[in-house]
């Protein structure tokens, strides 16, 4: 007989830290719950581009109000996403290079997001491009999409 | 013969009123000295008395007391600019401008705020590295060495969330990449930065959330923890000084 | 068991003959640390007085600064510009600086975590508890080991181009190496540079690199992070 059954006190001592972990636990739950907010008053990811006529053929458009750029190449329309990979600045393109190059860290990438130079660890993500009702072109700048998906109109 | 300052002081410290709050008479002996620090509930938290060596400039440079005055600065003037200060968007920028070009002293205020703060990392870094070379951390004064370094971090993060509180450009992008430095931490990171910033980017909420964090919850976890500190120094012995040298002069 | 105590306890009503006490002090259970013969000053005033003089030398000194030298304030917050280059406050910088070399997954977050953990834990090692100098025992066995961590470093850093940390580690291997001459004749600066421990020199590495860093960080990068000439800007 190696345990003794546990005192009326010891039992009591048991339950009531029991319950404070359980407590514990709770406040976390709701404490995390309480600072994650669950209404955001940012704008929706989908960026309205217009008409796809605005875009000429092998034309590379900058928007920076929505941070994406719309290409238009011969398979068709694509979107990347400005944002440099590296640290979360804003790429800027520069058509007498033909590059998008970002200004913190010296990344530079291609017209097909592909990085050429600097420490940025990814190329720029492609983004959802498809075409409304009214024949606008939409962008979903929180969904990105495997690259060399183009959208024909 | 004119009465020197001090006696009118003495006359003063010994009416009715002044000894109900200082309780005793006037004086100079030392068990004077030992009442006015244990009477008083701020100076308490010192000893009533300190050894002469650990208050020669050599030991220590002062260093520690230098940081707690840019505190105490950055305390007062932060309570300050926080009467001018909306911490809304785009609001915040507009009342920086107001502090510069409207409000009386308030471009002064200003500067000092930030001057102390860039000033009280400064001496926190060469504190640190005093203690370190006088080899003021090494038993029993460790765990002091401890909550230096918790206040350090402190100190960085107070830092850093008053920077975003301009709302300028500076400000901006600053916060921006170092948000997306914490979100490169594995698994947890890009939820501690959704926490941290109230959202998915630096706006209104990440705004506010910096100014709580800024004048409310660091400023009171780094007194807490000054708090400690002090009475750590005391507990293990006072300010290390080292082996006395062979000759008394 | 009982030693001869240097008072009598007594229990009187009169509080000016037996005042009341929080609690004896012996020898043994002084918080002193050691015993010294050092000499007191009261801390009313004296102590007092010193904190508030440097207190008001400081406040002095900001209250200038304040006075003549604006702090900076840019254009407002624009998420659709960023400016170039985009730095961070000054004491970040080296910290930005390393970002040019490794990814932010080291620089970032792997660095910064090590060298807390690394400041937190110093108290608790052997190797900053000891005070003599670094190469005054086992010196053959020591000469051995930092030849093998100073040419694995050498080889870390030069692999990674990391050219602003190999300088201050390059210096500091050759001060050790001095310190470790066994000369007959030795000068006083030997003679310092021998009683220096192993943590003086791990410490004055890290405080080498981290300012070399910042400052690169500060003045001789510029848009684009590229390498600038600060006075040619």
């Amino acid at each position: 007989m190696s345990e003794q059954k546990d005192t009326r006190r010891e039992s009591f001592v048991k339950l009531g830290l029991g319950s404070l972990a359980v407590a514990a636990c709770g406040a976390t739950v709701f404490g995390y719950e309480f600072l994650s907010p669950n209404v955001l008053y940012e704008p929706s990811p989908i960026a309205n581009a217009g008409k796809p006529d605005r875009f000429p053929l092998d034309s590379l458009t900058a928007d920076p109000a929505s941070g994406i750029y719309i290409v238009h190449a011969a398979e068709g329309f694509y979107a990347l996403s400005a944002t440099c990979t590296h640290l979360g600045c804003l790429t800027a393109w520069k058509p007498e290079l033909g590059i998008i190059a970002c200004p913190c860290h010296g990344s530079k990438f291609n017209r097909q997001g592909m990085k050429t130079d600097g420490p940025a660890p990814k190329p720029l993500p492609w983004l959802r491009v498809w075409l409304s009702d009214e024949g606008d072109l939409l962008v979903d700048r929180s969904a990105i999409i495997a690259p060399n998906q183009y959208v024909r109109t | 013969m004119a009465k020197t300052v001090t006696a009118y002081w003495n006359d003063l410290r010994d009416t009715r009123v002044m000894r109900s709050i200082f309780r005793g008479a006037p004086g100079d002996s030392s068990l004077h000295g030992a009442l006015a620090v244990q009477g008083n509930v701020f100076l308490h938290l010192a000893s009533v008395k300190i050894r002469r060596r650990s208050l020669a400039f050599g030991a220590t440079w002062y260093l520690g007391t230098l940081t707690l005055a840019t505190f105490l600065i950055l305390v007062v003037t932060g309570v300050l600019l926080m009467l001018y200060y909306h911490p809304s968007v785009p609001q915040a920028y507009a009342d920086m401008k107001d502090l510069q070009f409207v409000v009386s002293a308030g471009l002064f205020l200003r500067n000092l705020h930030r001057w102390s703060a860039h000033a009280m990392v400064l001496l926190v870094f060469a504190h640190m590295f005093k203690v370190f070379y006088r080899g003021a951390y090494r038993a029993p004064r460790e765990f002091n060495w401890v909550v230096g370094v918790i206040l350090l971090l402190v100190t960085l993060f107070l830092s850093y969330t008053g920077y975003l509180l301009p709302w300028d450009q500076l400000a901006f992008w600053a916060i921006t990449v170092g948000s997306n430095l914490i979100s490169a931490v594995p698994v947890l990171g890009a939820k501690i930065r959704f926490l941290m910033l109230g959202g998915n980017s630096v706006n209104a909420n990440a705004l506010l959330r910096f100014y709580v964090l800024h004048c409310v919850i660091l400023p009171f976890i780094a007194i807490l923890f000054i708090a400690v500190h002090f009475w750590r120094i005391r507990k293990d012995g006072g300010l290390h000084t080292g082996p006395q040298e062979e000759h008394h002069g | 068991m009982d030693d001869p105590k240097p008072f009598v306890a007594v229990v009187e009503s009169d509080t000016r003959k037996a005042p009341l006490r929080v609690a004896f002090v012996t020898r043994r259970t002084s918080p002193q640390v050691q015993a010294t013969d050092d000499a007191y000053v009261m801390t009313w005033p004296e102590g007092v007085l010193r904190v508030a003089v440097v207190v008001e030398a400081a406040a002095i000194v900001l209250v200038l600064l304040s006075l003549f030298a604006d702090a900076p304030l840019e254009g407002l917050a624009n998420p659709m510009q960023t400016p170039n280059p985009a730095k961070a406050p000054w004491y970040f910088l080296g910290l930005q600086e390393l970002l040019h070399y490794f990814p932010p997954v080291v620089a970032g977050v792997l660095i910064p975590t090590l060298v807390i953990i690394a400041l937190i834990v110093i108290p608790y090692f052997n190797v900053n508890v000891e005070s003599e100098g670094v190469w005054l025992h086992n010196r053959r066995r020591r000469l051995q080991m930092f030849w093998m961590v100073l040419l694995a470093l050498i080889l870390f850093l030069v692999v990674f181009d990391v050219y602003a940390v190999l300088a201050p580690t390059l210096v500091i291997g050759a001060c050790m190496l001095l310190a470790a001459r066994q000369l007959i004749r030795v000068s006083p600066v030997q003679r310092w540079l021998t009683s220096r421990p192993l943590s003086f020199w791990i410490m004055t590495w890290f405080l080498l690199t981290s300012s070399i860093l910042t400052v690169i960080g500060t003045f001789f990068r510029g848009p684009g992070w590229s390498w600038v000439w600060p006075w040619s800007l």
